[in-house]
């Protein structure tokens, strides 16, 4: 079809003025930007101000992803209903403790997300679909066809009752969340379990008694950190995986005089401005070096003459320690202190013993330790990356022995704890401020529960087959694979099976506005709005919220969700109002009239936004007036509430300050109301799951694919055919697939494999060679980077790279790391992507590589 | 000239995370190709035998991230080479480049030593950082300073910077200050090295 | 290579060329009137300056190639006050609507003789003045590759080489081209055309001597200079190895041993068939000569700093 008449046709069918179209449409070129031409040379001041004259309106814009950040401030500029530029936080003067939020280059980026060249436009089909299928194996490759909401929806419920019918709700499988409430009154799908984000943190940190970094958090508020002396980050990137303010926060600390230690195997950004001492070491072996950090303090403790150990917070705070602190009935053999020494095993944890394990010199372990017990206020802090690893259901719990047995829990200065994601460097369980709910009720409908663990997803599809517990296995028969609102595919250990998987099935059906990977492996996609486009968004963290509004009208013909899911609930025979008996501008009313704060006494709450009968009539929803601290008008310009903070305020954080003070009246919520360094629940809970088993005391569990099974023969350290560990890092140019296809920020970094100058150099590698890399699951291509940064023996590659699997050889050339993560189900059923063993070579085939943003984006269907 | 507004970069702050970059990007509508402040990753050292344990290898290396955009020099050799005289300085100090004088001839970018010139092939003209000077006429600070995440940068008057912050402006893999004398104070990074004296290499641009 | 090198390359050999032939003309003009007298001197030169117009305008529109925004050429002279790129095109234009008036009057015999010199004398010193702002434009701070003594000498050097070899075929040529006419005196034009030849022999083998003592000293300046002079060195003597090597050796042979041999049939008559081949060979070498040491020119620059 020629320009004209996509335009026409787009004209005719979108809400979008031809204006504001054709301004839009220039970024349809690609790279090409938003609106207006470049902006070459300004001569004058003047010049330069007319050219900015257009000074529209500034709208809150959502910053939604899942992306580590603190849900920074992002305003849109909007002339004429499109989009100019965006800023970031000027609502107030920018001090250490009360500071702005500033988005991160990801956030900046997000118009190009929104109004990219390759936002998905209309509902289509894929051109050899048939129900049933229809040439499955063409899913991938096929072409698109253009379709209209009715045929889509049309055949969405129709396949949704045929499967149903066929293998029942079983037959169904859903990936995401935003068709749950028709599907729950279809009587529901299979979904999947297990951890992805906290590795073993999520179940295994609150069993003992820590939190789990998210909704429990054990690290003490920033104000308070600043009276920490030493901070010792096992693992953890904050400059890349945290952005928003927690580098700052940590930034504070050091000018307040706090010495940094980072153990990792890669000397990050955050490192290069924040440490002051680099520990390198393999991944996925934080607990042998942990636990030869505890023989050391174990062996050279003295209680007079050398006081290492807090005994008095042990004995009276924790359980499992030593034979005199065990729970009732328990082996007393079994417990830490003897496990530590060897003295039922004969295998004590010496430096010597883990230094072979973690690569990290006797000496050096022996001097950690040393800091560590004797430095008065130390921060122990962890990110959920080193839990990302396989069968490590006890490092969560050696971790905080280790916090224990130093007496660095529930003090001002002094914790032990996750800091990762929304909450690196800030901890506190209360938040100050926040926003009601939506007012919609849940679905009473009984609906199937049956969950797959994510390692077995793509296998239960391919053998029928999955673990149910230790005790049996089940058989299944998935035949529809529903993505709405998420990047499973891509982002799920063990792609390559998942592309297998796709292809057998009989329907796969995704929810996206962007075309990645599961896009392309669906036979009917929907396009959905972005946040930008919908009525509201309330999110923040702890100390602020944020109101981001609707910046733009739907483009093309993209829907809410929400709309979806009552359309296609409506014929699937059921009553839309009851799948969505709220519009959309009454729920983020519900949600704006809800928001409240925490007063300055640390314990009151009052309400946060006063609303006038105007403000309702104006807002077109239903409500009555109320009154608050600040008035809609001015929550709706600034867009955000940020609750000031300073030193010494209520909001003050120390987390278990009352139990360490008095466990006896303050009680965890663990079975013995104690830190458990022996814990019971977390060893049968393990155990039950009929993967891999653990004992009640943290003893180390090699991990499959980790440092030992680099070697063929580790007792005689014989490499074998992967001798190398991959870490698959958290990247800065996206938030795990989102945001990957943005030009701007696929020019600003590039997805290189980096490798150690060692490793390169004994491979023959240099710096921007196009390497091929191999996993036991998977092979990659990329550009490589070699760094003095990274510890010898170890890689990194940044995960989310929408994968381009090439057909004929199934090298995937975008570099997605679950690729080459292998799906290996430990322990709890998390997924350990920081351990897998790889080999890197020189790619000496034929699939050209060009830099990734000059890679064509995606654009299923240009025209129709 | 009364005036000669300037750059603070801090080094040791920085985490290279290129808010500033795509913050400029964003405000001056720039497509891919064309990225007025870069971000530099300079870095290098090896890894040795640990001295007190030789079985083990120790990492004795050094990196720093430096954001860098147009120094408005007080001495700019890009506006002494251009033919066409289409880059002036301003009454703040502030170095601009005339499109419409123009000729695509390149020169300033052979003669520039901080990189700030990039030719955009669209419209055949040189372009560069103006220092945001629509927002600093109305008083405000540059896009990419006010979009610091780590507050590493800071803007204003080179002299009162200077007092503020001290006299450092030439540490790798920055040239020495000699050539063009550029408005810019740095607090170095804990690993910094002396303009010209340097023993590392980009690691990374953009 | 871009085109906006090539156009680079092909502008500061052709206008070098065009100002060497230039001066080497009017040199041997003058011995020639000395010899055979005016009219001889004339017939052997004005075809040949004649042809130096075509080469400038040639140069001019290369030169243009390499600007971004042609349509502004005219504003390439703005700023006489400290580019050395404007002054390189204010002079570089001077020279040649100077060249062009003194060959057209010559070659129309137009004005008396005195003029003649005279602008022959102005459009030399604007000539020399244009190869001096070229280098100078090269002669900047951040690129020490370019910000020696060597930029200048190498760029007189090809001036001067070129300009010899040129007006070598271009006597050679001349000659062949009147034998085959048959006017004029054959026999002065041949003694003119050896005289002239055997001057040009000598004097490039006396420029490609100072050239390869220029050599050692400018890698020795490269060497002990910044972190980016030494960068330029190592390109130079890595990736561009061959080439540079190649580039010394071609001088070598074409303004060397093909000028010693140049000089040797020269000096006895009746072998000027094999001085055309000779002639032909030498500029063809050299020519290759510059247009290698160009390319490596451009291409080893390093900037200092970012
Ligand atoms: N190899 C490896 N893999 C990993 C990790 C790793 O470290 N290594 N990390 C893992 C971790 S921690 C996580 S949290 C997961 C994340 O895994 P996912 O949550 O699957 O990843 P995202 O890329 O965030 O996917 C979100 C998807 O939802 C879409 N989306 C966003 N908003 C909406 C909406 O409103 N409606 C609809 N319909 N769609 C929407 C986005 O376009 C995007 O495609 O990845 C995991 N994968
Ligand atoms: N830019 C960006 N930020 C993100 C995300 C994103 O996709 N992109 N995703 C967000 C999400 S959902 C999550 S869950 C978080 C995750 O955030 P984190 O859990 O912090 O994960 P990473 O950032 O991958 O890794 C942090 C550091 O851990 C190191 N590391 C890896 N394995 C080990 C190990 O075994 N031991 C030790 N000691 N160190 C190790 C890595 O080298 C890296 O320096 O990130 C969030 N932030
Ligand atoms: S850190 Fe997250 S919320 Fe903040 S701007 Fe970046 S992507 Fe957006
Ligand atoms: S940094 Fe470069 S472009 Fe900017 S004023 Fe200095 S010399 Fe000119
Ligand atoms: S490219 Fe433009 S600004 Fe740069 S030197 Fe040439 S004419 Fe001047
Ligand atoms: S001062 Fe303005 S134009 Fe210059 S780099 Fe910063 S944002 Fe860009
Ligand atoms: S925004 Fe600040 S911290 Fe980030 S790269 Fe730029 S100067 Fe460095
Ligand atoms: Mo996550």
């Amino acid at each position: 079809m020629s320009e004209n008449n996509f335009l026409k046709k787009v004209l005719n069918e979108t809400a979008l003025s031809r204006r504001s179209f054709l301004k839009w449409s220039a970024a349809l070129g690609g790279t090409a930007v938003v609106a207006g031409g470049i902006n070459y040379g300004l001569k004058t001041a003047q010049a330069a101000a007319e050219a900015t004259a257009m000074e529209g309106e500034w709208i809150t814009a959502a910053c939604w992803h899942n992306c580590g950040g603190q849900r920074c401030l992002l305003k849109a500029q909007v002339v004429d209903g499109v989009v100019q530029k965006v800023k970031t936080d000027d609502t107030h003067e920018d001090t250490d403790d009360y500071p702005q939020l500033r988005a991160c280059a990801r956030g900046r980026s997000q118009q190009h997300q929104v109004l990219g060249a390759d936002r998905l436009k209309y509902p289509m089909k894929r051109k050899n679909w048939e129900p049933g299928g229809g040439k499955k194996e063409l899913r991938g490759q096929d072409e698109w066809v253009r379709i209209s909401w009715e045929e889509a929806l049309d055949i969405c419920a129709s396949e949704f009752l045929r499967i149903k019918e066929a293998y029942g709700n079983e037959g169904i499988v859903e990936l995401g969340s935003t068709l749950s409430r028709p599907i729950q009154m279809l009587g529901g799908a299979i979904k999947t379990w297990g951890t992805t984000s906290w590795g073993t943190w999520y179940y295994t940190g609150p069993f003992i008694g820590l939190g789990d970094g998210l909704s429990n958090t054990s690290n003490n508020d920033r104000l308070d950190m600043r009276k920490s002396n030493l901070i010792v980050i096992f693992g953890g990137n904050p400059a890349w995986s945290s952005q928003g303010n927690a580098m700052k926060f940590y930034m504070d600390a050091k000018k307040a005089g706090a010495k940094f230690i980072f153990i990792d195997p890669f000397y990050s950004d955050s490192a290069m401005v924040l440490a002051d001492e680099w520990v390198p070491i393999r991944p996925g072996t934080d607990h042998p070096l942990v636990l030869a950090m505890a023989h050391t303090i174990l062996t050279e403790d003295d209680p007079i003459l050398n006081p290492l150990i807090d005994w008095d917070f042990l004995n009276r705070c924790t359980i499992g320690f030593d034979r005199d602190h065990l729970p009732e009935g328990v082996d007393p053999k079994e417990n830490f202190k003897d496990y530590v020494l060897g003295t039922y095993d004969r295998m004590p944890k010496t430096p010597e013993w883990a230094s072979e394990i973690c690569g990290v010199a006797p000496y050096k372990i022996r001097a950690l330790a040393r800091e560590i017990a004797m430095t008065k206020r130390v921060s122990l802090l962890t990110a959920w990356s080193a839990a990302r690893t396989n069968n490590s259901d006890t490092w969560p719990q050696v971790f905080m022995t280790l916090g224990a047995m130093t007496g660095n829990i529930g003090q001002s200065g002094r914790m032990t704890g996750v800091s990762c994601w929304e909450r690196t460097a800030n901890g506190g369980n209360q938040f100050l401020v926040g926003s009601g709910g939506s007012g919609v009720p849940r679905l009473e409908d009984e609906a199937i529960n049956m969950t797959v663990n994510n390692n077995e997803l793509w296998d239960a599809i391919l053998t029928g087959q999955y673990t149910k517990d230790a005790t049996a296995k089940q058989d299944v028969n998935i035949q529809m694979i529903v993505h709405d609102g998420s990047s499973s595919l891509n982002q799920k250990v063990g792609m390559t099976k998942g592309i297998e998987a796709h292809r057998k099935v009989e329907f796969v059906l995704t929810l996206n506005f962007v075309p990645n990977t599961n896009v392309k492996y669906s036979d009917v996609v929907l396009p959905v709005t972005t946040m930008w486009e919908r009525a509201g968004y309330f999110k923040g963290n702890r100390e602020h919220l944020i109101w981001a509004r609707k910046v733009i009208d739907p483009i093309f013909e993209t829907r809410d969700d929400d709309w979806i899911a009552a359309e296609l609930g409506a014929r699937l025979g059921f009553d839309p109002m009851v799948i969505w008996p709220l519009t959309p501008e009454q729920i983020a009313f519900n949600q704006l009239k809800g928001c409240w704060t925490l007063n300055a006494d640390g314990a009151t709450k009052d309400t946060l936004v006063t609303i006038t009968a105007d403000d309702i009539a104006e807002l077109g929803v239903e409500g009555e007036p109320q009154t608050g601290k600040i008035s809609l008008q001015e929550f709706k310009e600034k867009g955000i509430y940020a609750v000031p903070r300073r030193e010494g305020d209520k909001y003050t954080f120390i987390s278990h300050q009352a139990f360490r003070a008095d466990p006896e009246a303050n009680p965890l919520k663990t079975t013995s109301g104690k830190l458990e360094i022996h814990c019971q629940a977390n060893a049968d809970f393990v155990n039950s799951k009929g993967f891999t088993t653990i004992r009640a005391i943290p003893t180390y569990n090699k991990a499959t694919e980790g440092y030992e099974d680099t070697f063929s023969d580790f007792e005689n350290k014989v490499k074998g055919d992967f001798p190398l560990q991959l870490v698959t890092i958290h990247h800065r140019r996206r938030s795990h697939s989102m945001l990957d296809s943005v030009p701007w920020l696929r020019e600003a970094f590039p997805q290189e494999f980096a490798i150690s100058q060692i490793d390169a150099e004994a491979r023959g590698l240099k710096h921007g060679d196009i390497v091929k890399v191999t996993s036991r699951h998977g092979s990659v291509i990329r550009p490589l980077l070699v760094t003095e940064r990274l510890m010898p023996g170890v890689c990194y590659l940044g995960e989310g790279a929408w994968a381009e699997v090439d057909e004929a050889s199934g090298i995937d050339k975008a570099g997605a790391t679950n690729t080459l993560n292998g799906a290996i189900p430990t322990g709890q059923g998390h997924q350990g992507w920081n351990t897998c063993n790889v080999q890197v070579e020189k790619y000496t085939g034929l699939i050209e590589l060009l830099p990734d943003h000059k890679w064509p984006q995606r654009i299923p269907v240009e025209e129709a | 000239m009364t005036k000669q507004m300037a750059f603070y970069f801090d080094a040791s702050a920085c985490n290279g995370c290129k808010a500033c970059t795509i913050a400029c990007k964003s405000k001056n509508n720039h497509p891919v190709g064309i990225t007025w402040r870069k971000v530099y990753e300079y870095g290098g050292g090896t890894w040795i035998a640990d001295p007190l344990d030789p079985a083990f290898l120790k990492p004795n290396l050094f990196t720093y991230a430096f954001s860098v955009a147009c120094m408005h020099c007080e001495n700019p050799l890009c506006m002494e080479v251009c033919p066409a005289a289409a880059i002036s300085k301003d009454d703040n100090g502030i170095v601009l480049i005339d499109g419409d004088l123009c000729i695509g001839c390149r020169y300033c970018q052979w003669a520039c030593p901080y990189g700030a010139p990039v030719f955009d092939e669209e419209s055949s003209r040189m372009t560069k950082c103006n220092m945001c000077v629509d927002v600093v006429a109305e008083g405000g600070k540059p896009y990419c300073v006010e979009a610091c995440v780590m507050r590493a940068m800071d803007f204003g008057e080179l002299e009162e910077l200077r007092a503020k912050y001290g006299n450092e402006n030439a540490i790798e893999p920055l040239p020495p200050a000699s050539i063009t004398s550029p408005s810019l104070v740095i607090t170095p990074h804990r690993h910094s090295q002396p303009s010209g004296k340097g023993t590392g290499r980009i690691l990374e641009e953009v | 290579m871009t085109l906006r090198d090539w156009s680079l390359i092909v502008f500061t050999i052709l206008v070098q060329m065009s100002v060497g032939s230039f001066i080497v003309l009017g040199v041997v003009h003058f011995y020639a009137t000395r010899k055979a007298g005016l009219e001889e001197a004339d017939r052997m030169s004005t075809r040949a300056l004649l042809a130096i117009v075509p080469v400038l305008v040639l140069a001019f529109l290369a030169s243009l190639l390499h600007l971004g925004s042609p349509t502004n050429a005219y504003f390439a002279v703005n700023n006489l006050g400290t580019s050395w790129l404007s002054r390189e095109i204010l002079f570089g234009v001077s020279f040649a609507v100077i060249a062009t008036i003194y060959a057209f009057l010559q070659w129309r015999k137009l004005g008396p003789v005195v003029l003649r010199i005279i602008i022959g004398w102005i459009a030399a010193l604007v000539g020399l003045a244009l190869v001096y702002s070229m280098s100078n434009v090269y002669m900047i701070p951040t690129q020490p590759s370019w910000n020696t003594f060597a930029t200048p000498v190498s760029f007189y050097a090809t001036t001067f080489l070129l300009g010899l070899f040129a007006m070598g075929v271009a006597f050679v040529a001349n000659y062949a081209y009147y034998q085959r006419k048959k006017v004029g005196c054959a026999e002065a034009q041949c003694e003119l055309m050896r005289g002239a030849l055997s001057g040009i022999a000598v004097a490039s083998i006396i420029l490609v001597g100072i050239e390869l003592v220029v050599l050692p000293v400018y890698v020795a300046v490269l060497a002990t200079g910044s972190a980016a002079a030494m960068e330029s060195l190592r390109m130079m003597t890595g990736p561009y190895l061959a080439l540079f090597i190649l580039r010394i050796v071609l001088s070598f042979l074409g303004a060397g041993v093909l000028a010693f041999f140049l000089y040797r049939n020269a000096s006895s008559p009746g072998r000027e068939k094999v001085l055309a081949y000779l002639a032909y060979a030498a500029f063809i070498v050299v020519l290759a000569a510059e247009v290698i040491g160009r390319i490596i020119f451009y291409n080893t620059h390093v900037n200092i700093g970012l």
